[in-house]
């Protein structure tokens, strides 16, 4: 059973005015007492805390800059945590952002096993599913062709298929992808569905807050950072929508 | 935001697969859609030493054959050097959209570069040897020490190059200071030239070159047919240890703070 417990997060970032300080301006820095910093610091989630047990789907609403995807990102072990604790039980799979590792050079195929091993997959396993996932990306004719000679919707595909092609115990979604053509759009939902089905955990990120509604049975509304509310999706979406933070 | 030693080795290895890949990337995008393609790797710093040795022979009135031997000697571990050092430079910088993304263990970028080159080196290597015995020369069994020569270079190197990547992400100029630093530390090691040949201020000053005991390294076996001295193979073995061990703990203690700054 996976497990995802977050205790007192905080991620702070560093936000520089004009340009990241020299060589010279540090040195300059350090005989310089009290020395007009060049950057402030902003935090991006500040002091949350939840946990997620397995069965959950969790749906993380909230504006523009809340934190949600910095949140995810941090589950996924992107950004390291300032301050707090996060304990993960269970393989995390990050699908955050599709097709990054594809190198535009390379053949099809060979980012198969370039983004595959990235993802996280063992050269056996990519072995087993590359025939699964050129046909599911209906790319059978140019698989062995450079990724920078595909059209948006081919690139989409193959990397959605690679990234779909396994299912994780705990499914990190930042907003719901899918490129293509309309039988391959449905196609891929469907597969999308499946994959959320079948995992132990499913936290999502969404500004459609329909889809919220019908694939999470729990809701988190982060506003600045911090946690507003947890609870049942129709209560804390209805709460957002009307911007009721305090119930 | 530290990074606990005791993870880290099984961190990297258990994500070997990516090191393999990003290595075979590097080896693979170089020379794609040329006719010779990997060769270009080979012929490019051989044609580059050939010319070298060539001018410098007549320069320094010198025999072709010995020289060439010569300098092929000492351009091999300095070009893996160079090579590493200066790309070092540029492993999470060009990779930021990847760091961003998805988490990796940060040291997989400047140890795919560094094996990336390592095998640039060997094949270099190879054909450097291949050339001795085409134009006649005689090797020793003194050439059974150049893989530990290889050996404590690459920690040499990957000690400074762990260093290089992580400065770079902090001072972006650096990607250019050291190539100008790199083009002039060429010139006070002795790759040309003999470095007894060298007195006074110079002398002394090439003396203190990090880089020295390394070509001598790849020097004493295959010029003079004769292992390196032991207080030569002691101060390489000095200076790996001592680069490894500074990079590691600058690596350890930034690493996490790098994608916050790409």
């Amino acid at each position: 059973m996976s497990s995802i417990r977050v205790e007192n997060l905080s991620i702070k970032f560093r936000v520089y005015h004009d340009r990241s300080p020299s060589f010279k301006d540090s040195l300059a820095n350090l005989f310089k007492r009290n020395a007009r910093e060049a950057y402030s610091d902003f935090w991006a989630v500040k002091d949350v805390s939840f946990e997620i047990n397995a069965g959950d789907r969790v749906g993380i609403i909230g504006h523009n800059g809340a934190g949600k995807s910095t949140l995810l990102k941090t589950l996924c072990r992107v950004y390291e945590l300032f301050d707090g604790k996060i304990s993960v039980d269970g393989r995390i799979a990050p699908l955050l952002e599709i097709g990054a590792g594809f190198h535009p050079e390379f053949t099809g195929r060979e980012n198969i096993y370039l983004n595959g091993s990235i993802l996280g997959y063992s050269k056996q396993q990519l072995k087993e599913i590359e025939p699964e996932v050129i046909a599911f990306a209906e790319l059978e004719e140019f698989i062995d062709t450079q990724v920078k000679y595909y059209s948006t919707g081919m690139y989409m595909r193959l990397a959605f298929s690679l990234a779909t092609a396994m299912h994780p115990d705990i499914l990190v979604l930042d907003e719901i992808f899918a490129g293509g053509d309309a039988a391959f759009m449905a196609k891929a939902t469907a597969r999308m569905h499946d994959m959320i089905d079948k995992a132990n955990i499913m936290i999502m990120v969404s500004h459609d807050h329909l889809l919220v509604k019908s694939l999470c049975n729990r809701v988190i509304w982060l506003d600045h950072g911090k946690l507003v509310a947890d609870g049942a999706p129709d209560e804390i979406v209805e709460r957002y929508l009307a911007g009721r933070k305090n119930g | 935001m530290k990074t606990q030693v005791s993870t880290f080795l099984p961190e990297l290895y258990s994500r070997r697969n990516v090191l393999r890949q990003l290595v075979s990337q590097q080896l693979i995008l170089r020379y794609r859609r040329t006719a010779l393609g990997y060769l270009w790797t080979l012929i490019n710093p051989l044609l580059m030493m050939s010319v070298m040795a060539w001018v410098f022979s007549t320069l320094f009135k010198a025999d072709l054959k010995t020289f060439a031997v010569f300098l092929f000697a000492g351009m091999i571990p300095w070009n893996f050097f160079s090579s590493v050092v200066s790309q070092s430079g540029t492993a999470f910088v060009h990779n930021e959209g990847l760091i961003k993304k998805v988490y990796l263990p940060k040291a997989i970028f400047p140890l795919s570069i560094a094996f990336a080159f390592l095998i640039d080196s060997l094949l270099s290597f190879v054909a450097l040897f291949a050339i001795i015995l085409a134009i006649g020369g005689t090797l020793s069994w003194a050439v059974l020490f150049i893989p530990a020569a290889f050996l404590l270079l690459f920690f040499f190197a990957l000690g400074v190059g762990l260093i290089m990547s992580i400065a770079t992400v902090f001072f972006r100029d650096l990607q250019y200071v050291i190539l100008i630093a790199l083009q002039g530390l060429f010139f006070f090691t002795p790759i040309l030239y003999q470095r007894d040949t060298l007195g006074g201020n110079i002398g002394r000053l090439v003396g203190l070159n990090p880089v020295v005991p390394y070509i001598e390294l790849f020097r004493a076996p295959l010029t003079q047919g004769t292992l390196p001295g032991t207080s030569v193979i002691v101060q390489a073995v000095a200076i790996s240890f001592t680069a490894m061990a500074i990079g590691l703990f600058i690596f350890l203690r930034q690493e996490k703070k790098i994608v916050f700054r790409l």
